[in-house]
């Protein structure tokens, strides 16, 4: 996890934001206190809500940069980010997916694609790119968490996009049964080495499988209206001078 | 502070509780309302969507409660006052999150319009079967306060109030209003802006690097910052400690927890408003909330011509409960009689409260309808005759009752 933080530290730092307009808010498989040397404001919200959390803050203050760091994002949070993705909500979106509930003792997540439980898992994961962009988000990416200058310029570009933005981490979770040092050190090489870039790739066919090189890159980059910009214009339109455009601070 | 004339339309109106609920929480300068339409709560969210745009207040339609809430928590961070609009079902859905809400201390507002329940019951019809879950609804120890208001013009002044004490006291306000109240037309007066008190939010003015966000006052509330100002907020639902960083000891969890409940608890004599009559001499005194303690004004009445002399209590605020009131009057009347649209949960706060010193008679109702005044009658004649003390909540059998399970009424023709 501490890896991908300083990553973000250096995302943010390339886009030139000010860390302290910076808001994070979490759900609860991520919950780390390194965040907050990072001069940004930490939210460690409720399993899933990290997305409806974040739009509370963007729309409270729209001058905010609002990163929802997401590990509930396709099961409680599976609504919200869908949702998300119709509106162009401007949020960047991180998923880090260590595709396990590491915390809880090793289940298998929507973004299992093997797993360490009893008698492995036999569900379909979620392709999370695949299905950002498919809902609308303006920007999709995928790296491991050793792709580290990739990732940071990823976050740098998503944080200068207007609209929603997701970006897919892959990034190590043994179980408790294993020894986390080595399990840690090995997975992330595996995932790293076993990766092919493939940048503006359509992400349907950036499917996670066993059998098959992790497919990482820049998927999806392109321009749609934002929430806001639609909700001014359309209220600008039927309300004419009578309504003030919401954005800036409070509006 | 007096509230911004922008924000107010002053004038006199003939609009439904809903509506004026609505114009409230603007004129007390909300800014942000996250809902989800559901009956009979969508007249409120629809009044803000229309007015809101036009003095500056966001609205969206989340994709349900779960995030309309959580939206509605994050907006208050962002340094704006802010509602959620809901009944029944939606209340239900958005429990865990009033209680991470109550754990952050973030003031907000939430309308609850009470309909029959349990599960979708009677969506169009009125009910006051969740006072317990305003209280009890989301896991663990927490306070916070409930308002009841029985008219439309008290919907406009009350939700006002409850901006205020959500401000003052840094923590979520339900107002447990029902469908009757929701949807009955009155003449509402919106006084000008001058005469509005709003309560400003209680913003930190020390140094940058000396803050804590749950750093408490004497009042044993913390003033608040917001996000993007650079205080590097770390905040999360995991107990904290004042820098609000997560600490697990059995210590810390005394300390959070307690002063969690005593912020409430300890200012109730400021936060609670009630609404006594004639309660001097009385030997009988209804109390009564929200839509029940209107119908209550007839069954009052009628008591009296019978020459009984009975006293009412309205608790405008319902949570925290009044101990203190109820304990006193049970020392020098005979009975209460609570009137309420469920089987039974304020009167179990009434006789818990009584110490066994005057009876306790609920006057239920199953929803979907309020009461007959002169069941509230005949249990005030009853209260005022019986010279036992019975103990427990004494079940007052209603017409419709008796009508349904004595007499024979054929339901299906």
């Amino acid at each position: 996890m501490n890896p991908i933080i300083t990553v973000f530290s250096k995302g943010i730092e390339k886009s030139g934001i000010k860390p302290s307009k910076v808001s994070v808010p979490s759900d609860i498989p991520f919950g780390s206190e390194v965040v907050n040397h990072l001069g940004v404001d930490f939210f460690h919200t409720i399993r899933g809500r990290a997305i409806p959390f974040g739009t509370g803050l963007k729309l409270g203050n729209p001058a905010l940069k609002v990163v929802p760091f997401v590990g509930d994002l396709m099961t409680l949070g599976g609504n919200h980010f869908v949702h998300a993705g119709r509106r162009n909500m401007e949020l960047l979106v991180i998923c880090v997916n260590n595709f396990v509930y590491r915390k809880i003792g090793g289940q298998p997540a929507p973004s299992t694609p093997v797993t360490f439980s009893p008698y492995s898992t036999f569900e379909e994961p979620f392709n999370i790119p695949h299905l950002g962009n498919s809902c609308g988000a303006v920007y999709t990416a995928r790296w491991t968490a050793l792709h580290t200058d990739e990732l940071a310029n990823s976050i740098a570009e998503a944080l200068n996009k207007q609209g929603l933005s997701v970006i897919e981490v892959l990034s190590p979770g043994p179980n408790y049964y294993t020894k986390i040092e080595d399990i840690e050190s090995n997975l992330i090489n595996f995932y790293y080495e076993n990766s092919v870039i493939k940048n503006g790739e359509d992400p349907k066919n950036a499917r996670i499988t066993p059998e098959e090189k992790i497919v990482v890159g820049k998927f999806t980059d392109k321009e749609r209206p934002t929430f806001i910009d639609s909700y001014n214009a359309q209220l600008s339109k039927v309300l004419g001078d009578k309504f003030t455009p919401y954005g800036g601070k409070n509006g | 502070m007096k509230a911004n004339p922008k924000d107010v339309n002053t004038g006199v109106y003939y609009i439904d509780g809903d509506v004026s609920s609505g114009y409230g929480a603007l004129a007390a300068g909300c800014k942000f309302v996250g809902g989800y339409p559901i009956t009979p709560s969508t007249e409120a969210f629809e009044a803000v969507c229309r007015r809101g745009p036009l003095v500056g207040a966001m609205f969206i339609q989340m994709e349900d409660e779960l995030g309309s809430i959580a939206s509605v928590v994050g907006a208050s961070w962002a340094g704006v006052k802010s509602m959620t609009i809901t009944s029944g079902p939606g209340f239900s859905l958005m429990m865990e999150t009033i209680g991470f809400g109550a754990m952050l201390e973030t003031p907000f507002v939430l309308l609850n319009i009470q309909r029959g329940g349990p599960s979708t019951g009677v969506p169009t019809k009125t009910g006051q079967a969740d006072m317990m879950q305003s209280r009890w609804g989301s896991h663990g120890d927490y306070e916070l306060i409930a308002i009841s208001p029985d008219s439309p013009q008290e919907m406009f002044d009350y939700t006002i109030k409850a901006f205020n004490l959500a401000e003052r006291y840094r923590c979520p306000v339900m107002i447990m209003s029902d469908e009757c109240v929701g949807h009955m037309t009155e003449k509402v007066v919106i006084p000008p802006a001058d005469e509005i008190e709003v309560e400003p939010r209680r913003f930190y003015d020390g140094p940058i690097n000396e803050y804590l966000p749950f750093k408490p006052d004497e009042d044993l509330v913390p003033p608040m910052v917001k996000a993007g100002d650079g205080y590097k907020l770390y905040i999360t639902g995991l107990i904290h400690d004042e820098r609000g960083y997560s600490i697990k000891n059995e210590e810390y969890k005394f300390i959070y927890t307690k002063r969690l409940v005593d912020k409430i608890r300890l200012n109730k004599d400021k936060i609670i408003e009630l609404k006594e009559e004639e309660t001097d001499d009385a030997e009988v005194v209804v109390v009564s909330y929200g839509i029940s303690s209107r119908v209550a004004v007839r069954g009052i009445e009628k008591a009296r011509e019978k020459g009984i002399k009975v006293g009412s209590l309205r608790l405008v605020t319902v949570w925290p409960f009044p101990d203190e009131k109820i304990a006193e009057l049970a020392k020098t009347i005979k009975a209460f009689v609570v009137p309420e649209i469920n089987y039974g949960q304020i009167a179990f706060e009434v006789e818990r409260c009584s110490h066994g010193e005057a009876n306790v008679i609920l006057v239920p109702h199953g929803g979907a309808g309020v009461h007959n005044p002169d069941d509230i009658c005949d249990a005030i004649e009853y209260a005022a005759k019986e010279k036992k003390r019975i103990e427990g909540v004494i079940e007052y059998k209603t017409k419709l009752e008796k009508l349904v399970f004595e007499e024979g009424y054929k339901l299906h023709e």
